[in-house]
């Protein structure tokens, strides 16, 4: 009950794009079961077992009565009817005086070898529903751990296309929820359904061969209980996704409230905001109640359905029973095996609603596993000799999908050993593709990138990326101690390596400061440091490699002018002596760059060095005196002339 | 990840936590219970009733076996039947008794129906009662305590607790509720049935609830663990997606994919651990069943048949075995259930009381008793020797004194940290002064209610907070009375129109969270056409310290020149054209005024002003001399403002 609910819940909370769930993938999932195959085949062994034990219950508890029975009517016959009539009511109760006798005599030693078999039963029922239970939960433990193992490693290899077109919130609930959706279908759904299949149609088999008349009575019931559970479910699963939405609602504006409180207290709008939060709370509880009124409705009506056939059974029973075509223990067995009817029915509700969320979400996990990775080694690809620095794009065009408009479009260029690049244009004219295919991040769809004359293509990824130093944009630092972070490319590094790369990055001044200094941990995604410290640690990670190769996206809106100084000290430490392609926002860069090249809309629209430039392309200039940021030279101005 | 340093994330700490002060909370509880008490006692009277169907049932039956089936007149209360009734008699007299019982069970239906529907109708009343508190007390609050406390933990604080609470609400109470009273039931008639065969066959019930007890503790113990460690996976996965251009830059996805191996693989282990104790629990259980039906048939089979009556009380029939047969089947079930939907009631109870908790902090700032209106506001502000902190013995103003004249605009510059912010938060209230005095119109703002006090301030903030609704709606926030044409006006005067008007659809396009889709300088263009719309007297303005493209800057800077005009304006500065145009430039540092002046005054002065000037102001300067449009050759203006010319 309680696992129904939680689902339920979590179906709901789970809102998703249109994207349409590919068939076959909980196939797929099933298949996964194949590298749990002795937990498997034990849960599955141990079912078979298990569900025999429980249906051989009734039938010994049967026994049980049969003996009792049978004892207490040769008690009544021989205690209270005089013994001249005690043939002629034996004849009655249809059976002989002999047989009663016999019955009296061994009605203690039956009923407490059943009982002893019941006991030895419920022992055997125990301890196989046990292995049952729990190797299903293992199996299904595994195989979350297989999906999840493999979800990580594809989502480590997927080119850079693929984060551009997906968001990590996404990627993480393939991981867990859907993981764990899968799962659950694995270790509950599928056992429960096999369980409950053995079970609905081995007691129908038994109840027709007890019974086949009083079977014929009940048998109307299943299918009302059947369709009562499809539209139970059919109803529900709208409804708690309802109360999702006006929970979340409810949530956004307490959300807003919370962040934006300065605001609602400035304007002195509590009584609005109020108002507005009790709408929607008197909205949510609402849908609350609705959800409430179907339940209250539906629950109640599906229990009485098995109540009603147990109704069923005394009364029809209970006639065979006066007209002495079936006994006592008959009807105690039959009522028993009724139960274990109606409780399949009841689980497959469960399993199918189960099964299609179970289904949806194996389709999401097969989505990532199946995406090709587009960026790979190549069979013969070699190992990328000491790079010298030459970068040569060969008419480079790239598009995201092969239908696509081009991101970047017939780029040509060569850097030589030692330049300095300075890529330059409006959001989105292509900068950053172009620095992300050197590294091969992406692949270029036509023409190609060389280093020393080798398209990077033809090389190792390990070869290549160890060689390359990048600082992106966007900083990311990971859990673990600065010094881990510094050594982030090089685990190797020792500690004078690794002092000697923050020192340069300007970075080593502040760790010292801190109480643990190197070993100070990281918090997680770095959020104890500010921004500029983040970035200088990255800059530091870059260094360590010692590249010949370096790539800067230096972005430093987020810090102030004084680390910005820093920051540019620390970056032009790192570009000294090695080919640096920096996508520029400061004047200084750009002015000191080999090459500068103006990107418009995926084409370069001008290229040469600050001088030329300034003077011939009127693109430059634009940009020059819009985009770029004045550099504060600390040291000049405290040396100002007064 | 990176070798596990990080250490488990609290994810989930207070996922099954135990109320400190039971009834206390339970009595608070039922406060808000008591204005629904006709709904709660009506629930209770229906849980009973359902309860009650549900222990008639198996008597029911019992009657039916010692009375038709196999008459045993002694022991047959509901009719008088022999056993030489004829055959069509018993049967018509069966089918009486089949009837009651398909209307017992029907009534029963109806029962625990409207049960669960009183109950969850007063639970849900009495949650959105306590969520309408809880949002009443976010406003009361002052800014202090959301200085402590971060609104992101108090955010999940609320939303979890009274998630564990609407859970606990419906069908956990629900069950626990009846099941307890089932179970009690069934033990009671049991035992007026007959003694003895009731305690014999109850003997497994103690057995029953300490397996349960046992096992579902220790798996509470073992989620415990799990929990955390699937926090560990999510941080794992959440970092390493998030980092993933890093990790491939620095060919780090064999290491990184080794360490998710691991985390991983403690989660399974844990898992399944836990599992050992959850998948254990229903088959002894069930076992137990088993066992509590074979001595109700052995004890009263031998009874029956030795026509021994147990220890001298009734003689056992057949039918009495039935129903007791009956009775043990139904233990199972309420057991299993009270034992998994306690914690859930506990866990509602820990979380109410941490809700009662924040309902019982009382705000530091406050109406004082009497407090009168705000009457209108000239614009003279007055700090007299003012302090002020956040913390005990932590003061992060000293001695604070000035005197803005209505209409003058008050420049704070300074450095991080120096107590600008908190030099502004005490003019509309936000906090309290801890010594000293702030006086506006000569009126002490602790005298006047913060309502009327705080209506005639606005506020533009750095970081400009915007609610997802239209851009109508954001603005208007500034005057709820406003036409659609003032607002459009106050967006004009803000320099608002012209980009609003082309987003896809005007003042009516919805903005999302935090006014995403628009850029931060659009964004301070929005929450100053909000200020201007409120036409305040006093105006607090923390100028953006992020750069935004020039033209918006520029945009930015007119509107607010508009806004300042003719109000008392704070400004915590950033640009130097706005330090250049105050009458009163403060110059802060660690929460004293060090020096004040015009922008020439203080840079005559050559001390921190100036040292502050030279290292932050000095490129506007530069930039903007480079600035085509200004027509004057680039070094030539920097040159006369060097302060040295001056």
């Amino acid at each position: 009950m309680q696992s129904s609910v939680r689902q339920q819940s979590l179906g709901g909370r789970r809102r998703r794009g249109p994207r349409a769930p590919r068939n076959g993938g909980l196939g797929r999932a099933i298949r996964y079961l194949g590298r749990q195959r002795r937990t498997a085949a034990l849960a599955y062994g141990a079912l078979v077992v298990a569900t025999i034990a429980q249906l051989a219950v009734p039938q010994l508890v049967q026994n049980m009565i049969d003996a009792v029975q049978q004892g207490a009517i040769a008690n009544l016959i021989f205690g209270q009817v005089p013994a001249p009539l005690q043939a002629a009511a034996a004849q009655r109760a249809g059976t002989t005086i002999d047989q009663l006798r016999l019955n009296q005599a061994n009605a203690e030693s039956l009923l407490i070898n059943a009982a002893l078999i019941i006991v030895a039963f419920a022992v055997l029922r125990g301890l196989f529903s046990f292995i049952q239970a729990f190797m299903a939960e293992k199996t299904s433990q595994g195989l979350a751990f297989d999906l999840r193992n493999e979800i990580f490693a594809k989502v480590q290899r997927l080119s850079f296309s693929y984060y551009d077109r997906n968001q990590t919130g996404q990627l993480m609930i393939r991981a867990t929820d859907d993981v764990e959706r899968v799962r659950l279908f694995i270790a509950q759904g599928l056992v429960l359904a096999a369980q409950a299949f053995l079970l609905l149609i081995a007691a129908l088999i038994i109840l027709f061969l007890t019974n086949w008349q009083l079977t014929l009575w009940i048998l109307p019931l299943l299918p009302i209980a059947v369709v009562l559970f499809m539209v139970f479910g059919a109803i529900s699963q709208p409804l708690f996704g309802e109360i999702q939405r006006r929970l979340s609602a409810l949530n956004t504006i307490l959300q807003e409230n919370l962040a934006g409180i300065k605001v609602v207290k400035a304007f002195t709008r509590e009584p609005y905001e109020v108002q507005r939060f009790d709408t929607a709370a008197t909205s949510l509880m609402e849908q609350q109640l609705k959800v409430s009124r179907t339940f209250s409705f539906l629950f109640p009506l599906i229990f009485l359905i098995a109540q009603i056939g147990q109704a069923v059974v005394l009364y029809f029973g209970g006639r065979q029973i006066v007209g002495g075509t079936l006994d006592l223990g008959e009807y105690q067995k039959f009522s028993l095996y009724l139960i274990y009817v109606f409780f399949p029915l009841g689980q497959l509700g469960f399993i199918i609603s189960l099964m299609a969320q179970a289904g949806a979400s194996a389709g999401r996990i097969f989505e990532i596993l199946d995406v090709k990775s587009e960026i790979t080694d190549k069979s013969d690809a070699i190992v990328l000799p000491p790079i010298q620095g030459q970068v040569e794009f060969r008419d480079v065009s790239f598009r995201y999908f092969s239908s696509g408009e081009p991101v970047i479009q017939d780029v040509s260029f060569v850097a030589e050993p030692g330049q300095t690049v300075a890529l330059l244009g409006a959001t989105g004219s292509g900068k950053s593709t172009i620095i992300n295919l050197i590294p091969r991040f992406y692949d270029a769809s036509t023409g190609a990138v060389l280093i020393d004359g080798l398209d990077v293509r033809d090389v190792t990824l390990d070869s290549l990326r160890s060689q390359i130093g990048i600082v992106l944009q966007e900083t990311n630092l990971f859990s673990g101690t600065i010094r881990d972070n510094i050594a982030f490319g090089r685990s190797d590094a020792t500690d004078e390596q690794v002092i000697a790369a923050a020192k340069a990055a300007e970075v080593h001044d502040f760790v010292v400061s801190f109480p643990q200094g190197y070993d100070t941990p990281v918090g997680e995604r770095g959020t104890t440091l500010s921004g500029g410290q983040k970035q200088r640690i990255a800059i530091a990670r870059a260094l360590l490699l010692d590249p010949h190769l370096l790539i800067l996206d230096d972005s430093t809106s987020s810090v102030d002018l004084m680390t910005e100084a820093r920051i540019q000290k620390a970056l032009d430490n790192l570009m000294h002596g090695r080919t640096s392609f920096v996508i520029a926002q400061r004047i200084s860069t750009v002015v000191n760059a080999d090459l500068i090249l103006v990107l418009d809309r995926g084409q370069i629209a001008a290229r040469g060095t600050h001088e030329e430039l300034i003077e011939q392309s009127s693109i430059y200039a634009e940009i020059y005196h819009s985009q770029l940021v004045g550099d504060v030279e600390v040291e000049m101005t405290e040396a100002a002339p007064v | 990840m990176m070798g596990g340093l990080g250490g488990p994330r609290q994810l989930l700490e207070a996922e099954t936590s135990k109320p400190k002060n039971l009834s206390t909370t339970l009595a608070r509880f039922g406060h808000y219970f008591g204005n629904y008490w006709v709904l709660a006692v009506l629930a209770l009277l229906l849980i009973a009733g359902g309860t009650y169907t549900q222990v008639t049932a198996p008597e029911l039956i019992g009657q039916a076996v010692d009375c038709y089936l196999f008459p045993q007149p002694s022991s047959c209360w509901y009719t008088t039947a022999n056993i030489s009734a004829t055959v069509d008699a018993r049967i018509a007299g069966l089918a009486s008794l089949v009837g009651i019982l398909v209307g017992l069970f029907i009534a029963g239906a109806l029962l625990s129906g409207l049960a669960f529907y009183t109950m969850s109708w007063a639970g849900q009343k009495v949650l959105r009662r306590m969520r309408e508190d809880l949002f009443d007390q976010i406003h009361r609050l002052s800014l202090g305590y959301y200085a402590e406390n971060e609104v992101g933990n108090v955010m999940s604080r609320i939303t979890s607790d009274t998630d564990t609470i609407q859970q606990a609400l419906g069908f956990a109470l629900l069950n626990v509720i009846s099941g307890a009273l089932l179970i009690v039931w069934i033990i009671i008639k049991m035992l007026q049935a007959n003694l003895p065969f009731a305690l014999l066959s109850l003997s497994v019930v103690p057995v029953m609830a300490l397996a349960t007890f046992y096992f579902s503790g220790q798996a509470r113990k073992a989620f415990r663990k799990s929990r955390q460690q699937m926090g560990n996976v999510n941080a794992g996965l959440q970092e390493s997606i998030a980092g993933a251009r890093e990790v491939q830059a620095f060919n780090r996805e064999d290491q990184s994919i080794e360490q998710f191996r691991l985390t991983n693989a403690a989660n399974r282990d844990a898992n399944i651990r836990a599992a050992s104790f959850t998948t254990a629990l229903n088959p002894v259980l069930e076992a137990l069943g088993y066992v509590a039906i074979a001595i109700v048939v052995v004890v009263g089979g031998l009874s029956l048949l030795r026509n021994q009556p147990l220890l001298g009380t009734a003689t056992i029939s057949l039918g009495l075995v039935f129903t007791f047969l009956q009775y043990v089947q139904r233990f199972n079930q309420p057991i299993q259930q009270i034992a998994v939907l306690w914690t859930n009631v506990q866990s509602a109870i820990a979380g109410g009381e941490r809700i009662f908790a924040l309902l019982d902090i009382v705000s530091d700032v406050q109406d004082k008793p009497g407090a009168t209106e705000m009457p209108p506001i000239q614009g003279e502000v007055t700090f007299v020797d003012v302090g002020a902190g956040y913390k005990q013995n932590q003061p992060v103003l000293h001695g604070i004194s000035f005197s803005a004249e209505p209409g003058q605009t008050i420049a704070i510059v300074g450095p991080t940290g120096a107590g600008k912010t908190t030099i502004i938060n005490l003019i509309p209230r936000f906090y309290d002064v801890t010594s000293g005095a702030v006086l506006i119109d000569g009126i002490d703002v602790r005298d006047v209610t913060a309502a009327s006090l705080r209506r005639q301030i606005g506020l533009v903030l750095q970081d400009s907070f915007l609610f997802s609704d239209t851009v109508m709606s954001n603005i208007r926030y500034g005057r709820l009375d406003a036409t659609d044409d003032e607002v459009i006006a106050a967006a004009k005067l803000a320099s608002a129109n012209t980009f609003i008007e082309r987003l896809p659809q005007g003042y009516q396009t919805i903005l999302g969270e935090r006014g995403g889709g628009l850029s931060q300088g659009q964004r301070q263009l929005i929450s100053i056409a909000r200020a201007a719309l409120a036409n305040p007297r006093i105006l607090i303005l923390d100028e953006a310290t992020s750069s935004v493209d020039t033209r918006t800057e520029r945009l930015i800077q007119k509107a607010f020149d508009q806004l300042l005009e003719g109000r008392t304006s704070f400004v915590i500065a950033h640009r130097l054209s706005t330090i250049r145009n105050a009458d009163q430039v403060f110059m802060l540092k660690d929460g004293v005024i060090v020096e004040r002046g015009t922008h020439n005054e203080l840079l005559a002065l050559r001390g921190a002003y100036y040292d502050l000037y030279m290292s932050q102001f000095r490129r506007e300067e530069t930039e903007a001399d480079e600035v085509p449009h200004n027509g004057v050759p680039a070094g030539a203006l920097a040159g006369a403002l060097r302060p040295g010319s001056v």
